[in-house]
């Protein structure tokens, strides 16, 4: 098949599965209502029949306070480390680059516990998501800094530093949750393995803001990634100013990073997996990959976490341990491609 | 000619090493100019601070007469366009999409493609032989038909100036003669050429200047056969080289020892 048409198919494809995935996740769970119904309560909502759906009050109050905030929320984050997965990957010229694996990941829910700690997350506005941000920034900095000081950077020594950089910012999270006085295995838990239990629509408003201007933001700047894609040299013969187009990516990127982090914990692989099963099949360039991976993460949280809240009824899987037995092998798989290639 | 492109006593450090010293000389519009040395003498670092890619210490090189410094990115990309042999960009872009980057200088990131970008993008996929691979992938191609690629790029950029670094590197002798016919065709247009070219007979049979860098300094600027004949050439490489005139070649065969 060429290129145009099975871009074109693949995101025919992504944007009929994503909403019949969101479907099935309000549809889908401890207490399940007819799709039918949800599909006319939304469409109700948006003003066209009756406002009720037929779901009735309980089924309505489960609808519109639980399963949908989270089921928005779980596209938002899928959607956005996805595209951040897209824009490392440009950025460090690696497609193996992915936020949990270059530390963007355990810096943000670093940032975030550190927020909790502080009593900051409780007192003032976006204090979660920002202080995640920057805690994404800082990890993000460290890798480019560090992966850069011997000169070329490698796959290898890339992976190696984002690693080093993950464990460091884990261990923060692990010995800040222990030592507060909140201290519960869940709030660990969550924080190190993701979830959206009982995640509504405060948490939906706060991650969104975030997210939907850092992706913007990378889809507006989808042809800087493309020439940075390019490398240094050529990048730079080409007039751009690499170093601060580069920096504005990471802040972008550990933007969405932190936002999805303070409102999921972590949730690995999603980059990883999304943008690289996606470049062969609608192409390299950013205008055509960034809003084709946000449809692949969106498509693969929603699943995955309507898997976290169906696979076993009587207690919740970890979000993030589910996209990691998914993306684990992936990783892998792709690692040994990667290295015959080179 | 008038000059485009000129180097006044550069001295540029890469880390704290000085690999470029006192380096003057000058390129006119249209001309052929190969820089030739061994190994390590410097000549990737030079074609890079031509195209003010690296910081200098001392000196200046000087764009139109004007020094490098003054020049704003983009409008310097629009006038010197650098191609290096060892450029890795994604595999999967096809040869399009990457000849159309060429068109970052004048696109910037926001603005589409225009009528112009459009003529720019396919002259540059004629001229290089390759408009018939315009929608392979880059990964799928020789490595001379990924040579030709980014000078397509490189001429999409519309350049007045075209920097090359090695462009003959892995190509085999057809592809380089088809590589050095273009960059001719490209010369009449008044575009200043200057490349980096290990074989030493390939750059006296094309250039109408050599340009002999050792130890990053120039050792010799003069016509081709003149550079072969000096004996800072056979010293610099450490070979003996002897010239046997042939009755229908503007140039000598060349023998190195």
């Amino acid at each position: 098949m060429n290129e145009p048409r099975c871009r074109a198919w693949t995101i025919a494809a992504l944007l009929i599965a994503l909403p019949a995935a969101l479907l099935i996740a309000c549809a889908v769970g401890t207490v399940p209502l007819p799709a039918a119904g949800v599909l006319r309560a939304l469409a109700g909502a948006a003003g066209l029949g009756a406002p009720d759906g037929g779901l009735g009050d309980v089924g309505q109050t489960i609808l519109w306070n639980v399963r949908l905030p989270r089921v928005i929320l779980a596209a938002l984050v899928g959607g956005g480390l996805a595209v951040v997965g897209a824009a490392l990957q440009s950025v460090f010229r690696n497609p193996m680059a992915d936020s949990g694996l270059l530390g963007v990941g355990p810096g943000a829910a670093l940032g975030a516990v550190l927020a909790v700690h502080l009593g900051w997350a409780a007192r003032v506005f976006l204090a979660l998501p920002l202080s995640a941000f920057v805690g994404a920034m800082v990890a993000t900095l460290a890798v480019y800094g560090l992966s850069r000081l011997a000169g070329r950077t490698t796959l290898s020594g890339l992976l190696l530093t984002g690693l080093a950089v993950s464990a460091l910012a884990s261990a923060g999270t692990s010995i800040l949750l222990v030592a507060s006085d909140e201290f519960r295995v869940k709030a660990v838990l969550f924080w190190l393995a993701g979830g959206l239990e009982g995640r509504g629509w405060a948490h939906v408003e706060s991650a969104a803001v975030l997210i939907v201007l850092g992706v913007l933001t990378l889809m507006a700047l989808s042809r800087v990634l493309d020439v940075l894609a390019l490398g240094e040299t050529e990048a730079q013969a080409l007039g751009l100013p690499v170093t601060v187009a580069r920096l504005g990516i990471l802040a972008a990127a550990a933007a969405i990073a932190g936002a999805a982090t303070a409102a999921a914990g972590s949730v690995p692989f999603v980059g990883l997996i999304a943008a690289h099963a996606l470049r062969p099949l609608v192409g390299p360039r950013g205008r055509h990959l960034l809003p084709a991976t946000f449809l692949a993460g969106a498509l693969l949280v929603v699943l995955a976490d309507l898997g976290a809240r169906t696979l076993d009824l009587r207690i919740e899987l970890p979000l993030g341990s589910l996209t990691s037995v998914v993306g684990a092998p992936y990783f892998l798989l792709a690692l040994r491609g990667a290295r015959e290639r080179e | 000619m008038s000059i485009v492109l000129e180097a006044d006593e550069l001295r540029v450090y890469r880390g704290r090493v000085c690999v470029l010293a006192d380096v003057s000389f000058a390129l006119h519009a249209g001309e052929a100019l190969a820089l030739v040395g061994p190994n390590a003498a410097g000549k990737s670092t030079l074609v890079r601070a031509l195209a003010g890619l690296l910081p200098v210490a001392h000196g200046a090189v000087r764009l139109q007469g004007r020094c490098l410094a003054g020049w704003a990115r983009d409008a310097l990309a629009r006038t010197v366009a650098l191609v290096t042999s060892e450029e890795e960009g994604p595999t999967l872009l096809t040869v399009r999409e990457r000849v159309v980057l060429g068109r970052y200088p004048h696109r910037g990131p926001f603005r589409r493609m225009g009528a112009d970008d459009d003529a720019a993008v396919a002259q540059a996929l004629e001229e290089t032989g390759i408009a018939a691979l315009a929608d392979r992938q880059i990964g799928r191609l020789s490595a001379g038909e990924r040579q030709l690629a980014a000078l397509a790029r490189g001429l999409a950029q519309q350049p007045r100036v075209l920097l090359l670094d090695e462009p003959a590197a892995h190509l085999d002798i057809g592809h380089q003669l088809r590589l050095f016919r273009v960059l001719d065709a490209i010369r009449s247009r008044g575009v200043a050429v200057l490349a980096v070219i290990h074989d030493l007979q390939r750059a006296v049979d094309w250039a109408e200047r050599i340009v002999l860098l050792v130890h990053g300094r120039i050792a010799a600027d003069a016509a081709p056969d003149q550079v072969l004949a000096d004996p800072a050439c056979a010293e610099a490489f450490g070979v003996s080289v002897s010239a046997h005139p042939a009755a229908d070649r503007t140039h000598p065969f060349y023998a190195f020892e």
